[in-house]
């Protein structure tokens, strides 16, 4: 089932020099925190002159699409699948 | 005279994305993987299924069915709506990884691609099967370990399509003058690309049922009688592995296009739906430095009739306003109001804008000119549809982005961003 959050939530991450990639490790969300296991994709998003970063992750039991905004840094839980037809 | 069936190495390689929308969604979110999943076009029952995955194929759904139907096959079918922002950034990775391999690659829509290998036989040291099981890899490795392609070589495009198309999913088979006539026996005529159930007909009608047959007809019968043009002559050259379609055309027009989710009459409706695809043409138009002469609307109705005039105007169009004036001139030339279920607009006869004349006694034109350049640029800096056309409010789930089936054209506005 697919939901639409579009939530402002805590993230760390850790930046891989050698891949050139920041990659989120742990993202906190109503209370609770969620270790990411795997980014299964990464692409961005212009906006105007702004970029968006969407990265695409997994929990193991859940897939979530973050979007951190490149000029506030701000991170945004915009929506979570579990893989069930709505 | 019979022209023989092309011998030379196949050097032409065709590579198309499996099931595209729906691998990259499952790509993207891992919990989708190995589901029946289909990429709709509005996850609502009528919505039209643009992409079912491998999986969801295996029950029967396919391309066009209405979600109601694809449900009807496997009830627990999953639903998703495009995300053309995923998939144009698949688009422009794949084809990175290809330009790696020849200078010469052109994208066939959003999920395919043409790489030309014609005059590099002596730069390839290793056949082309070989680097197209490297491409595959370099595909999951680079893109993501889901994706999957199937690549068809050949000496045209015509066949390496076809070679692409025998082994789905996940498939490479070549086609050389050796295997193309059990290539031919295996298939039907519409398996063939370019022959539609109208052109299977009009073969059978000549006495022509198989592509074998297809095959060893003579070029007066398909030029003179089959097809009663040059297209026989393209056909004759094309099935025996000649090149033919290689040619680019030059952009002639800007479109827009839009299936309505709730089909409407209701004038102020439909006006707001032309002002934003007028915006989002006139953007695109004016980006390219262009201006218009002539402009074109169609409508396909809800009783599935469709209508459509293009008008040209001594006046060329370049901001959304005069793009919009003209084009509601023209819609209002229907001879009846009747529920519309698609609007298309394009503007055609392209000059560039920057021959355009202003005009001598018309001096807002001048004015509205400037403010829509000082417009685009502040759309250019903070996003698309930051500063609208007041008809505009209200509507930003209307017209939203697509991305357009087989819009070759529509690539190019892509690697210019």
């Amino acid at each position: 089932m697919l939901e639409i959050i579009n939530e402002k939530i805590s993230v760390v991450t850790k930046y891989d020099r050698i891949k050139g990639l920041v990659i989120p490790l742990r993202l906190h969300w109503q209370g609770k925190d969620f270790f990411i296991k795997k980014l299964a994709y990464y692409h961005r998003v212009r906006l105007g002159r702004n970029i968006q970063h969407i990265f695409h992750v997994t929990d193991g039991n859940m897939d979530f699409r973050l979007r951190m905004d490149s000029e506030t840094l701000h991170w945004t839980l915009e929506e979570i699948t579990d893989g069930t037809a709505d | 005279m019979e022209l023989p069936i092309n011998k030379n190495s196949p050097m032409i390689m065709h590579i198309d994305l499996n099931s595209c929308f729906a691998t990259v969604e499952q790509q993207a979110n891992m919990h989708l993987r190995g589901k029946p999943l289909v990429v709709a076009a509005y996850a609502t029952p009528s919505g039209c299924v643009v992409s079912p995955s491998i999986e969801a194929k295996r029950y029967g759904i396919k391309v066009g069915m209405t979600v109601r139907d694809a449900r009807l096959l496997y009830k627990d079918v999953i639903v998703r709506t495009p995300d053309p922002p995923l998939v144009r950034d698949v688009h422009i990775k794949f084809k990175k990884i290809f330009k790696d391999y020849s200078p010469n690659v052109y994208p066939r829509s959003i999920d395919e691609a043409i790489i030309d290998f014609s005059g590099m036989e002596n730069y390839l040291n290793r056949t082309l099967g070989e680097i197209g099981k490297e491409i595959k890899q370099r595909l999951r490795n680079e893109i993501g370990e889901w994706i999957s392609c199937s690549i068809g070589i050949g000496t045209n495009r015509f066949l390496a399509k076809t070679a692409a198309s025998l082994k789905k999913p996940d498939g490479l088979e070549v086609i050389t003058h050796n295997n193309l006539r059990d290539v031919y026996q295996k298939l039907t005529l519409i398996d063939l690309c370019g022959i539609n159930k109208r052109f299977e007909a009009r073969l059978n009608s000549s006495g022509i049922f198989t592509p074998i047959e297809f095959l060893d007809s003579p070029l007066p019968l398909l030029k003179n009688q089959v097809f009663q043009s040059v297209v026989g002559y393209y056909w004759y050259l094309r099935l025996r592995g000649w090149e033919i379609d290689d040619v680019i055309y030059a952009r002639k027009s800007y479109g827009q296009d839009y299936a309505l989710g709730k089909p409407t009459s209701d004038p102020h409706e439909l006006a707001q739906i032309m002002m934003k695809l007028c915006e989002k043409m006139g953007r695109r138009l004016r980006k390219a430095e262009k201006a218009a002469l002539g402009i074109h609307v169609a409508c396909l109705y809800r009783d599935g009739t469709f209508w459509h005039r293009g008008r040209k105007f001594q006046t060329e169009m370049i901001t959304t306003w005069e793009l919009y004036r003209k084009a509601l001139y023209v819609f209002n030339q229907q001879p009846e109001r009747k529920i519309v279920a698609k609007l298309s607009i394009s503007c055609y006869d392209l000059i560039p804008s920057k021959k355009s004349q202003i005009s001598l006694f018309d001096v807002p034109q001048d004015k509205e000119r400037k403010v829509s350049a000082a417009l685009d640029a502040i759309n250019d800096k903070y996003g698309d549809f930051v500063i609208t056309p007041a008809l505009m409010l209200g509507m930003k789930d209307l017209a939203i982005d697509r991305i357009a089936f087989g819009g070759v054209k529509e690539l190019e506005d892509l690697y210019e961003n």
